[in-house]
């Protein structure tokens, strides 16, 4: 018994711990910004920083614009990293030099990306738009969902195929009907793993990004100015900004853990 | 005419690595047929060749009467009853059944009515609704049976679909396959490494090794009949007893030394094995037809008891006789101590020769 409570106490402390700076935004978010370095915790409730946010700063297109972004990379990335991560899983295409190659991309800095990316798009007039940063999101974010997917892929029997093959279905229809539906906890996680990446973006977003395409990382990164840093609404955009994250971290969570926990445990 | 005809079919897995090489086999229309083997035989490899599921590098397969070797898995009407069962776990178990008459567009009244036929045949009425996950290992075995039913396919084709099951009810099922087989009639192909599957199940077993068939036939004439070692061997436990041998022409008889057992040859045996005398030969005898008492015919020899099982309706015993390990199957009343040395007779009559070098049968001269 005495163990218990001991233990609990100590899983309390580690979830304040955590969750303590993501509480303290939220805080700040809905305080005065003459308060926000106060140590009172509430002395007035507002919700003048997001009034702020929205009506002088723009703040609701950047929103949108992320929004657009991620959610689009996804839907374009998805069915591509399904398709070649099943293709990896089942036939080895392209051997062990293309799964290499799929990994290799990912352990190079995104910087060292930047500028080239920057110097095609701007040739091609896709800087300072969101269909340019999708591509870009859906291209970076493209090899390593492949990864994740072929993982999930290579768990799935390969007799269910088979079955599905002599019951009268091509290899498509197979893929189709039954290893898409059985791998749906894996192919939901990777998708709000590629949500996340892309949601949380900042250099591409950056760099090929305008006024008018700004997403919420760069948004948030020019309330720091030099007048200072505007405390106050970059936490009201802080908080908006992991709303998402957490509405499908909720959603999904049963499939995150499941998925997650897919190839290990057969 | 045979309903599925491999000819000289073999599957190269590349560099000369040959999952199954050169197989030809006959299979009647409404046979049982039994592919057995070790595993690593190629046995489970040639189901999947008929299938469709693994391709046919050289050869040809028909199935009644149509080539299908280049044909896709949809197109040769089989129906495959994997080892996992292989049941579309997002399905329920009606679904399950539905899903291979949907893709063949069999009208959905009559796909009803064969559902409701299958499960009721496979007591699987309480279960439509349950997901493969919601059920036993036996049930799983059940769906996966009644989903190649419902197809109605000219041919099953059954990958070791017994071998997860326990003892019990792999017993019970044998009996069922048995049945169903004789109510729908359809040629069937099931693999497996079980000899007791094979001898119990097949109308004919085939006995495949290193991916080539090493003999074919009913299941009582392999086992009195083998071709060679490997198939005396393999289709019983304990393994058919073998010792190297010599025959000697004395005069009128033929004298018999193998190991622990040196003596005369009865007369019929001495009549066909006199022309293999002076040759290396394996001699073979099956643990049943080592017995506790003497019969004519019979050569005695002594041993010491190394191993005793007894099993209840009967007993194992292994003895080593002069540095051979003999086994025995004796009566359940017959218990010596471990360590006891004790006299026993190798019915003669019942022997088996091979050629020592190639382990090919020597067949008695009719």
């Amino acid at each position: 018994m005495g163990r218990r409570i001991l233990s609990h106490i100590g899983l309390i402390l580690a979830v304040v711990i955590v969750l303590f700076p993501i509480l303290w935004v939220l805080r700040t978010s809905l305080v005065p910004a003459h308060d926000s370095y106060s140590s009172t915790i509430f002395p007035t409730v507002t919700f003048d920083n997001y009034r702020v946010l929205f009506a002088e700063k723009n703040f609701g297109r950047n929103y949108m614009n992320s929004l657009i972004v991620a959610s689009l990379s996804v839907i374009v990335t998805m069915p591509l990293a399904a398709m070649t991560g099943y293709a990896f899983a089942r036939f080895r295409t392209g051997g062990r030099l293309a799964r290499f190659a799929t990994l290799a991309s990912q352990m190079l800095p995104p910087v060292a990306l930047a500028l080239p990316t920057f110097m095609l798009f701007r040739d091609f007039g896709l800087t300072n738009s969101l269909t340019g940063l999708t591509i870009v999101y859906a291209a970076v974010n493209l090899p390593f969902l492949t990864w994740i997917l072929m993982g999930f892929f290579e768990a799935i029997p390969e007799d269910l195929e088979g079955a599905a093959m002599t019951d009268g279905a091509t290899r498509w229809g197979a893929f189709w009907r039954i290893v898409l539906p059985v791998a749906a906890p894996g192919i939901a996680a990777a998708a709000v793993l590629g949500f996340i990446l892309s949601w949380n973006e900042f250099l591409f977003a950056l760099i090929l990004g305008g006024s008018h395409t700004a997403t919420v990382p760069v948004a948030l990164a020019s309330l720091q100015t030099s007048n200072g840093v505007q405390i106050s609404n970059v936490a009201a955009g802080v908080s908006l900004a992991i709303l998402p994250l957490m509405v499908a971290a909720k959603f999904i969570q049963k499939y995150l853990v499941e998925g997650l926990s897919f190839g290990s445990v057969r | 005419m045979s309903q599925i005809k491999l000819n000289k079919v073999s599957r190269d897995f590349g560099l000369g690595n040959f999952g199954v090489k050169g197989v030809s086999l006959d299979i009647e229309a409404g046979e049982f047929m039994v592919l057995l083997g070790p595993s690593g035989c190629g046995k489970s490899t040639t189901l999947r060749m008929i299938a469709g599921l693994e391709e046919t590098t050289d050869g040809e397969i028909s199935i009644a009467g149509r080539d299908v070797t280049r044909l896709a898995p949809r197109h040769r009407n089989v129906a495959v009853v994997f080892q996992s069962y292989a049941l579309y776990p997002h399905m329920s178990v009606r679904e399950n059944m539905r899903f291979g008459m949907k893709m063949r567009k069999t009208p959905r009244d009559e796909q009803d009515r064969r559902i409701a036929r299958a499960a009721s045949v496979l007591g699987l009425q309480p279960y439509l609704d349950r997901k493969p996950a919601e059920l036993s290992g036996g049930q799983r075995q059940r769906v996966a049976l009644g989903r190649a039913i419902v197809r109605e396919p000219d041919v099953f084709l059954m990958d070791e679909p017994l071998s997860n099951l326990d003892a019990k009810l792999r017993g019970e099922m044998r009996q069922e396959l048995v049945k169903l087989h004789r109510r729908v009639g359809k040629t069937t192909v099931f693999v497996t490494h079980d000899h007791v599957e094979a001898m119990t199940m097949g109308d004919r077993i085939c006995i495949m090794r290193d991916g080539r068939v090493e003999q074919v036939g009913a299941p009582l004439d392999v086992y009195a009949r083998p071709r060679n070692t490997f198939v005396a061997q393999f289709l019983s436990t304990p393994a058919m007893n073998l010792i190297e041998a010599h025959l000697r022409v004395e005069g009128e008889t033929v004298m018999f030394d193998a190991g622990p057992l040196v003596g005369p040859l009865p007369e019929r045996e001495a009549v066909h094995f006199s022309a293999v005398a002076g040759q290396e030969l394996m001699f073979g005898l099956r643990a049943e037809d080592i017995l506790t008492q003497p019969r004519p015919g019979a050569l005695a020899f002594h041993g010491t008891v190394t191993v005793l099982e007894a099993l209840g309706p009967e007993n194992l015993i292994v003895v080593a006789a002069q540095g051979h390990s003999v086994s025995a199957r004796v009566d359940r009343h017959f218990l010596p101590r471990i360590g006891d040395g004790i006299t026993l007779y190798a019915d003669l009559a019942h022997m088996h020769l091979f050629d020592a070098a190639s382990g090919d049968a020597i067949a008695r001269e009719a």
